[in-house]
């Protein structure tokens, strides 16, 4: 008896657990995926795959929210480049973000590009929000200084100096990863 | 001069983001080509902007999908399939490991008890744990336990065969979560401990922890044995069988 209990109990944490994953992290996912796939279908599939495979990996949740994002998007990326390398023609963007954004990751495999990402996300996370929306708005939503203030509703130099103390504060934490991959993210790569 | 006291420090990082006006870009441009510092300075910064690239826009979007119900439903539904799956697998090779033991083991109702140790602080609720009767002739002397945890669902199937002041003991146990480190401790009467096995808990594709199936033996006379429990590293007990 107490065995079925704990099985039900079981599969109601194992739906929680995706259902968890998906509330927090859907959006995030299946944008990144339709904009590599260009198509919201296939989109959906992959990220139903990178949550599936997320179920498989619970240790990987165990990780800080920028971890587990930053794992989760780089299984995403990793899923869409298998499936579409098979094909004659890869999607433009696929061939964008490997070789503009991640140009020396490209030669890496898929295992230390989890890691960098897991660490990058985790040291994102980190900083302040107000840090983190000076950087968002210049960096990854490509707005300049005068843009991000009047967006932000903050003066320019104050745009300036939150970018550049989020650059700096960023590169200490980065910085301050141990020389090779920390073993634990590495038991987590898939 | 430190690109800190020259004033163009909270510009290099804009700069390097590439938000900086032409007029401000330019300054920096005319400025760093005079100022060791600032040039050091722009190098790192830009080592961490090619760092960000790695991130993707989206990574910074919140909350669930829109209009993706549908997808949720399918991915909790391969869940579900799955684990129905792994469940039947896993029941079979276990079902049949304990089945095995059952046919050769003697078993006479051994009512286990005591779910938990007295060492334990946590005043959990008080064990009633449930023992599994297998009816079965027995080779002389062997006898079989089994026990399930109520609390911590943990579930010890136990054979012991005794051999001349020792015993053999073969040890079916489910239900711990995967990567614990557990030992299988045998107590006698009076109290003394031996360890008879230690292992780790592997996963299961679901998740979960792995059923382990595990030989042991430990130097206690099998009359003298009052329970097996099966321990963690930390001295949590999540079964225990009395015998
Ligand atoms: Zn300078």
């Amino acid at each position: 008896m107490s065995q079925l209990r704990s099985r039900a109990r079981q599969s109601t944490s194992d739906e929680a657990l995706v259902r968890a994953l998906y509330e927090e992290h859907g959006r995030a996912l299946l944008a990144y995926a339709t904009r590599l796939t260009g198509d919201r279908a296939a989109a959906e599939d992959v990220v139903q795959e990178t949550l599936i495979r997320a179920w498989r990996h619970p240790e990987v949740l165990t990780n800080g929210k920028g971890s587990v994002r930053g794992w989760l998007l780089t299984v995403t990326r990793n899923i869409v480049t298998d499936r579409y390398r098979a094909k004659a023609s890869r999607p433009t963007e696929v061939a964008e973000v490997s070789e503009t954004a991640a140009a020396p990751s490209v030669q890496r495999d898929h295992a230390e590009q989890i890691v960098d990402s897991m660490v990058l996300m985790e040291a994102l996370d980190q900083l302040s929000p107000d840090h983190r929306d000076v950087l968002v708005e210049i960096y990854y939503r490509g707005h300049t200084v005068t843009e991000t203030a009047g967006r932000l509703g903050i003066p320019e130099g104050t745009v300036k100096s939150r970018a550049h103390y989020a650059l700096k504060a960023l590169r200490e934490k980065y910085a301050r990863r141990p020389g090779g991959t920390p073993a634990r993210l590495q038991e987590v790569v898939v | 001069m430190s690109s800190a006291q020259d004033g163009f420090a909270e510009l290099l990082a804009p700069y390097v983001l590439g938000a900086l006006d032409e007029d401000d870009q330019r300054e920096v441009d005319a400025h760093a080509a005079s100022c060791d510092e600032c040039r050091k300075e722009l190098a790192e910064l830009r080592e961490m902007e090619a760092m960000l690239g790695t991130v993707p826009p989206e990574a910074f979007l919140d909350g669930p999908p829109d209009d993706a119900d549908l997808l949720l439903q399918r991915t909790l539904r391969q869940v579900r399939d799955e684990r129905t799956a792994d469940r039947r697998r896993r029941s079979l090779t276990l079902g049949a490991a304990v089945a095995a033991s059952a046919a050769a083991v003697f078993l006479g109702g051994y009512l286990a008890g005591g779910g938990s140790s007295d060492s334990q602080a946590a005043p959990a609720p008080p064990p009633t744990t449930t023992g599994a009767p297998v009816t079965a002739t027995p080779p002389a002397g062997v006898r079989a336990v089994s026990a399930t945890d109520p609390v911590t669902g943990a579930r010890l199937t136990l054979r012991m065969t005794p051999a001349a002041g020792w015993v053999r003991l073969n040890a079916a146990v489910t239900g711990i979560p995967a990567g614990e480190r557990c030992r299988l401790v045998v107590v006698d009467r009076s109290g003394h401990r031996e360890v008879a096995g230690s292992w780790v808990v592997g996963r299961a594709p679901s998740g979960g922890g792995k059923g382990a199936d595990l030989d042991g033996s430990a130097a206690t006379a099998a009359q003298d044995i009052a329970s097996v429990a099966v321990e963690n590293d930390h001295g949590k007990t999540y079964v225990s069988a009395s015998v």
